[in-house]
């Protein structure tokens, strides 16, 4: 377990920079847990943290128990070495190979040379990188550098491993690449991954629990769906609210007015716990409404799908209308009419 | 053409061109690890270093500005009196070596700070995530990752140091400059000064072709 004592840290200089004021958080053994916020929220400061490559200006890190802003510099290395970390901007050396780069935590781990080269070759192959270990990082994509990135973090059997932005440089293709291999390696070597990211959608997908962070405090903390159906803080709203994918929601209204006079315009909201059925379509189905989807932004989390989406129901009297919400609540969709 | 060259003495010739050899090569190893070993104490004291210390980076930079400051012409002759009491003599290829050094190292130092001020911070922090000793990091990452910078430098050194060699035969060390300046300039005898000049330009051409070469076969990026 990873806990945080009331860490403050500041950043001595011309203006000071207060970067973490009193934070307090407890992170289970065996989640993938993510910190999102908005740049300059201290998330950055806080994963580093972990691993003491920043020293807390007051409060208490530990690891297991074990305060890690008090240990030696041997103690620390070997701590470290038991915490992975992946970076942004992958952080690879040019000039060692795909597999050199792999062995570097290794040899710095003093571990023999044939077992080493057992422990690299394990990895590329889960990372699904056979075939490049001779090549150098630079002949590689990002996905593929990110997955050095991953392979390395992982050499030392750690317990831990920390995600810095991990998945801020990538496409969105590459980016569900990236989180699934991340989800699959908690899932099999039960390791606790912290992730920081300012990325709702990265963290959403695989994240079993969420904290948000603003001005150096951790502001709310929940699940994933919890966060969606009642986000209480305002940088969390406006987090989940970036979901809707910026409607302009009251444009639309006026066009689809025009278009049908009686028309009824609906905000549907999926906050996970809906089954996998296809609900909307056999809802239309039963209800034999004319329903033409303005705007929909869905995306997958583990709880289920989550997002919003607006559709314009239209042919239809306000017995039909108020039947077709019922049977959409009975589903577990919220509804809200615009 | 044959009129030419026989205006040349082959064998004092061949002579020179050992003699700058030998004072290029020796000061040429000398000042890399003396320079390395400063630039890395540069770097590792600088503000943001890995054991930052304010008073030792300043004592060290302004030692190095001193010594890059005086005129190579003018340090050698200072020098003479440490070469006498070194090598008991004052002229001879060895005789010139302190003042090579002296010189060389204080500018490799300086071109190495640069080379690992480009080194990734990001790289550098990622190895001490994995638990990395400053000693591991020096010589696992900083080096080898600032390597391509190293290797051209050395060659801008390595060439500066030709033509030092040249300074230091004007007073007397040997080499092609003063065979260039005493058998050719002094004498009038031009065959002897184009020929040396040629030579020289050779050796800075194979200089420069090995280092190309070599930052072509490790530079990876």
């Amino acid at each position: 377990m990873i806990e945080f004592k009331n860490v403050y840290k500041t950043f001595k200089g011309k203006n000071d920079i207060h970067a973490l004021n009193g934070v307090s958080l407890k992170i289970d053994d065996g989640l993938i847990y993510g910190v999102i916020g908005y740049s300059g929220a201290g998330k950055s400061t806080l994963v580093r943290i972990i691993n003491q490559l920043e020293n807390c200006s007051s409060g208490e890190v530990l690891i297991d128990g074990i305060d890690q802003s008090n240990l030696s510099g041997k103690q620390l290395r070997e701590s470290r070495q038991k915490i992975g970390m992946i970076f942004q901007h992958f952080n690879l050396m040019w000039s060692r190979t795909v597999f050199e780069n792999i062995e570097f935590p290794l040899e710095i781990a003093k571990v023999k040379k044939s077992e080493r080269i057992k422990i690299v070759n394990e990895l590329i192959a889960m990372v699904g990188l056979n075939g490049r270990e001779f090549s150098y990082p630079s002949e590689l994509s990002g996905g593929q550098k990110q997955r050095i990135g991953i392979a390395r973090a992982l050499a030392n059997n750690p317990k831990i491993l920390l995600c810095d932005e991990a998945t801020s440089a990538l496409d969105p293709e590459t980016t569900d690449s990236i989180l699934q291999l991340l989800q699959s390696i908690n899932q099999k070597m039960n390791i606790t991954i912290v992730m920081i990211t300012h990325q709702m959608e990265v963290v959403q997908k695989i994240c079993h629990k969420i904290a948000v962070m603003s001005d150096g405090k951790v502001v709310e903390v929940n699940t994933v769906k919890e966060l969606f159906e009642n986000p209480k803080h305002d940088v969390t709203k406006r987090f989940t609210q970036n979901l809707d994918g910026n409607v302009k929601i009251e444009q639309i209204k006026k066009e689809l007015k025009d278009i049908y006079p009686f028309g009824q315009l609906l905000k549907l909201t999926f906050t996970g716990n809906t089954s996998s059925r296809p609900i909307l379509a056999e809802t239309i189905r039963q209800c034999k409404l004319d329903v033409s989807i303005v705007n929909s932004n869905i995306t997958h989390s583990i709880e289920g799908p989550i997002g919003a989406m607006y559709v314009n129901m239209a042919n239809g009297d306000a017995t039909s209308y108020q039947q077709f919400i019922d049977m959409l609540k009975n589903e577990g969709v919220s509804v809200e009419i615009l | 053409m044959i009129q030419f060259l026989e205006r040349i003495d082959i064998e004092a010739l061949i002579n020179a061109v050992n003699e700058t050899l030998y004072m290029t090569s020796i000061s040429f190893v000398f000042s890399i690890f003396i320079g390395l070993f400063i630039g890395v104490l540069l770097y590792l004291t600088s503000s943001d270093g890995l054991y930052s210390n304010k008073i030792i980076n300043k004592i060290m930079d302004m030692i190095i500005n001193v010594l890059r400051a005086i005129p190579f012409a003018i340090l050698i002759i200072i020098l003479f009196d440490l070469a006498t009491l070194l090598t008991g003599s004052m002229l001879g290829a060895t005789a010139a070596l302190p003042a090579l050094i002296i010189a060389a190292s204080p500018v490799y130092a300086r071109m190495c700070v640069i080379a690992f001020i480009e080194v990734d911070k990001g790289t550098i922090e990622a190895s001490k995530s994995m638990g990395s000793s400053n000693f591991e990091i020096i010589f696992k990452v900083l080096i080898p990752e600032a390597s391509v910078a190293l290797v051209s430098s050395a060659s801008v050194l390595a060439i500066s140091l030709i033509s030092y060699t040249a300074i230091a035969g004007v007073i007397g060390s040997g080499g092609l400059g003063n065979y260039a300046y005493l058998y050719g300039f002094s004498r009038g005898n031009n065959a002897v000064l184009y020929t040396s000049t040629f030579l020289i330009v050779v050796i800075v051409f194979v200089v420069q072709f090995v280092s190309d070469y070599v930052i072509k076969k490790i530079d990876k990026r």
